[in-house]
């Protein structure tokens, strides 16, 4: 099975260039998705410079958004600071830089772990170690196969900004485009560099993952929390993500902000060469013990193993999402006073929600977003128990397909319920600790209404896994990632009513701010069920397929 | 219901797209049979297995387990079988003791002693993690997983892949107890002295056809005999004796193969003066060789059913 996917194409005649093969390989297999979110960033840069003029035509219009979404504590909690919103320009760079920037460099920092870690643990690595290549120099030339990647996407994006913002009113200058262009991609150099040191912390992709994952989070807390009042603004120095926010590209660029970006991509890139030079193939820094006391209480059954190879990722998720809800919670009360001195707009655009109330349906929608990629990872390690061959033992063995199958999704839906709620109850303490009027049932309604999200994805993905099992996972992740995005941007964008539904987002009411729509919930945990039903008689009735 | 057939197939195919990875296949098995499975990479030896065990759904044809049909009454049929992979991948954050543990669970029946004994014979730790196990290792596990449950069939796919000399010896006599205990053993593979050390009967397979089954003795019947004769003087024309063929000539000395009946020769031999007369039986890789020799490499490329 590996014999199929051995990365070198071209067997290299040469010794000498055996030691450019890493570079190959990684850079081979990391283009069509630098290629994608480039074209991701090309369209988003499109329709926002394209349909700004025709959504806010009029100096009262821009007037009004400065007002609203400018002066939008929380939104700028969730997504960042906001300047010059009343200009093209600012307008641009807050969606593409500060929205749509972090979602790419989550994708950076798992594609790092997965072309490193990941194929590392697969056992491809030895095939390139075989040659006349150290263990430094082939990770340095996966490195820099990961700087190919980034360097298309920039090229992708730099170009795109460039051809789009000269028809631009006021145009972008050109290096006004191509600083964009790095603003966008500077969180990503970051997050691949973070992601390929923790390949060489943690022993398992799925460990690096999200140990990366887990600093990312951290970061963006860091950012949301700064952000949420003046006395902590300072706290964005402590973030990286702040960092990227200080370039303020197209309005007032400040190059010297790319000074620590720059440094800690390469700081970390080193170490993890130098980390990598250090230790054995397929070894890791952090202690793993090869050996442990056999703890078989939960081995007894399909079920019981699912839950065994999922607890710690489940935990992990409680843990993530139950922090990030209490964090964020903590800084309601700030919103809802900002709110309270502001006269103007959002009130009446939000139907009278408190300012709290608004600023935690942003929360929720992160959390939406979080508990679908949940889901979505859900998928994507029951699509591994087959491709890897480990479903073949249980299921040689007197185990029927749709038991296993029913325990897995059984575990995934008690986890992502457990998310919803824990959220839920977490970020209603953290509101009320610090003196914010929300009431309990309100937000831990808020966060039930995530789980027909989770449980959406978790059908899409089960009828994938029954129809075109390949397929299963990256549709899930897609699944998600599109409806952040059409949500985010396409709202922004007054996008058309078409395009809206097709996120799964937009089903959803942004509870706690707007009142919690439970008939289209039960649609939607409708719909993932019938979903699961039909893929799971469609996995029964197929073969078993390899990766 | 008690059956003495272990495996029944008929007309089995698979096709993966426009591969025709096993052509319809008609074969039976015998309770306390150990059938050799023979045939080179990508001849449809796995794909052969997966389809009975039910990871594969059939084009065409069924197969039986005990008289349990393999896709419809899959678990009762597993309930009864044991199987072997050749490649085996087993969870990485498992213990091999956890895993001995869960998959004996999952079996439902499981030989304690024999377990230990196993573990010992096959010198495996059990207490490291699966991933930090060889290749050799993982093999182990997997075969006393599937050793330990003391199945009426074992299904073994390749199963000493990757194992050391002593460690296919003490295979070997795992396989020879199964065997005396009754069990019925379904063992693919291409080491033939391992299938010819073991096996009652053999089955060959070829580009997805079978195109031998019998007993060693009965395909060495069918194969030519080599024969090597010392004459007193130059030799005689041997050509037109009856199944004589390859015939090479060393001053008064003649090798050749016969097939068939070996009268013919004999009397022709016996006319003239013959000072020594050898003759050897093909051996199974000659008998393999000789199936699989002339055959152009029409499949030049290697498919694994899971790949498709």
């Amino acid at each position: 099975m590996t014999v199929e996917t051995i990365p070198v194409r071209h067997p290299v005649p040469a010794a000498r260039f055996l030691g450019l093969a890493p570079v190959g390989v990684v850079a081979r297999r990391l283009w069509r998705g630098a290629l994608l979110w480039g074209g991701v960033f090309a369209l988003m840069v499109w329709a926002l410079v394209s349909q700004f003029a025709k959504e806010y035509p009029t100096a009262a219009d821009r007037a009004q958004l400065v007002a609203t979404m400018g002066a939008d504590a929380g939104s700028q909690a969730i997504f960042g600071p906001a300047h010059h919103l009343d200009t093209v320009a600012g307008y641009t760079a807050y969606h593409v830089v500060g929205i749509l920037g972090l979602v790419v460099a989550v994708w950076g920092l798992l594609a790092a772990t997965r072309l490193l870690r990941g194929e590392e643990q697969a056992g491809r690595w030895e095939l390139l170690l075989a040659g006349q290549t150290t263990r430094r120099r082939a990770a340095a030339g996966a490195i820099a196969g990961l700087g190919i990647g980034l360097l298309v996407l920039w090229t992708v994006t730099a170009a795109a900004a460039v051809a789009i913002g000269r028809g631009a009113d006021p145009p972008f200058s050109a290096r006004a485009s191509l600083f964009m262009a790095i603003a966008a991609v500077a969180a990503t150099a970051m997050f691949m560099a973070v992601g390929a040191l923790c390949s060489q912390l943690a022993a398992t992709r799925r460990h690096a993952a999200a140990l990366a994952a887990g600093l990312f989070g951290a970061a963006y807390l860091l950012r949301a929390v700064a952000a949420s009042g003046t006395s902590l603004r300072w706290l964005r120095w402590a973030s990286p993500l702040g960092w990227v926010d200080e370039l303020r590209p197209l309005t007032d660029s400040r190059p010297l902000a790319l000074l620590p970006i720059l440094g800690t991509t390469v700081v970390l890139a080193t170490l993890a060469v130098v980390l990598a030079g250090r230790r054995d193939l397929g070894a890791s820094l952090l202690p793993t013990s090869d050996t442990a006391a056999p703890r078989t209480r939960l081995l007894a059954s399909p079920l019981g193993l699912a839950w065994r190879l999922g607890r710690g990722t489940a935990l992990g998720w409680l843990a993530g999402l139950g922090a990030g809800g209490l964090i964020l919670g903590l800084s309601t009360k700030t919103m809802q006073d900002v709110w309270a001195n502001q006269s103007g707009g959002v009130f009446a655009r939000l139907g009278g929600a408190s300012g709290g109330a608004t600023y935690l349906g942003l929360v929720f929608l992160i959390i939406t977003l979080l508990v679908g990629m949940a889901a979505a990872g859900q998928v994507a390690a029951t699509r591994e128990e087959e491709a890897e061959g480990y479903l073949d033992h249980l299921l040689a063995r007197p185990v029927a397909r749709l038991s296993w199958l029913a325990g897995r999704l059984a575990v995934a839906v008690a986890v992502l319920a457990g998310a919803g709620v824990l959220t839920g109850l977490l970020t209603w303490v953290g509101a009320t600790s610090t003196g914010a009027d929300v009431r309990l049932t309100t937000v831990l309604a808020a966060g039930v209404n995530v789980i027909p999200a989770g449980i959406f994805v978790l059908g899409i993905g089960t009828l994938l896994h029954g129809l075109a099992p390949r397929l299963a996972t990256p549709v899930a992740y897609g699944l998600v990632a599109w409806s952040f995005l059409v949500e985010i941007v396409g709202a922004a964008l007054g996008a058309s009513r078409w395009l809206l539904d097709t996120s799964l987002l937009h089903h959803l009411a942004r509870a706690p701010a707007a009142p919690v729509r439970w008939d289209s919930a039960a649609i939607l945990v409708a719909i993932g069920l019938v979903a699961a039903v039909i893929g799971a008689i469609a996995f029964a009735r197929r073969d078993l397929k390899g990766a | 219901m008690e059956t003495a057939t272990a495996i029944r197939v008929e007309g089995l195919s698979k096709r993966f797209g426009d591969l025709e990875a096993l052509a319809p296949l008609d074969l039976q098995v015998e309770a306390g049979e150990v059938l050799g499975y023979l045939g080179p990479n990508g001849a449809g030896k796995t794909t052969t297995i997966r389809l009975l065990l039910g990871l594969l759904r059939p084009t065409s044809g069924r197969a039986e387990i005990f008289g349990l049909d393999a896709q419809r009454d899959t678990v009762a049929a597993h309930q009864r079988l044991a199987y072997v992979a050749g490649e085996t991948s087993l969870w990485p954050s498992l213990t091999g003791m956890e895993t001995l543990h869960l998959l004996g669970r999952v079996q439902g029946r499981v030989d304690g002693p024999y377990r230990g004994e196993l573990i010992e014979r096959f010198k495996l730790d059990p207490s490291k993690k699966v991933r930090s196990y060889s290749k050799g290792n993982r093999q182990k596990l997997g075969l006393i997983a599937g050793l330990v449950s003391r199945a009426d069939l074992l299904l073994l796919d390749e199963p000493t892949s990757g194992l050391d000399p002593l460690m296919e010896r003490e295979f070997r006599r795992c396989v020879a107890e199964a065997k005396a205990a009754g069990q019925t053993v379904f063992l693919s593979s291409h080491i033939l002295s391992e299938v010819e050390a073991l096996c009652d009967r053999v089955a060959i397979l070829r580009g997805g056809h079978l195109v031998e089954v019998g007993t060693l003795a009965d395909l060495r019947h069918l194969s030519a005999l080599q024969v090597e004769a010392t004459f007193t003087q130059p030799p005689p024309d041997l050509s037109v004796v009856p199944g004589v063929s390859d015939i090479e000539v060393d001053g008064n000395r003649v090798r050749l193969r016969v097939h068939g009946p070996v009268e013919p020769l004999l009397e022709r031999l016996t006319a003239v003066g013959v000072t020594q007369l050898l003759s050897r039986e093909p051996s199974l890789e000659e008998l393999f060789l000789a199936q699989y020799g002339a055959e152009p490499t029409t499949r030049t490329q290697e498919v694994t059913p899971s790949d498709r």
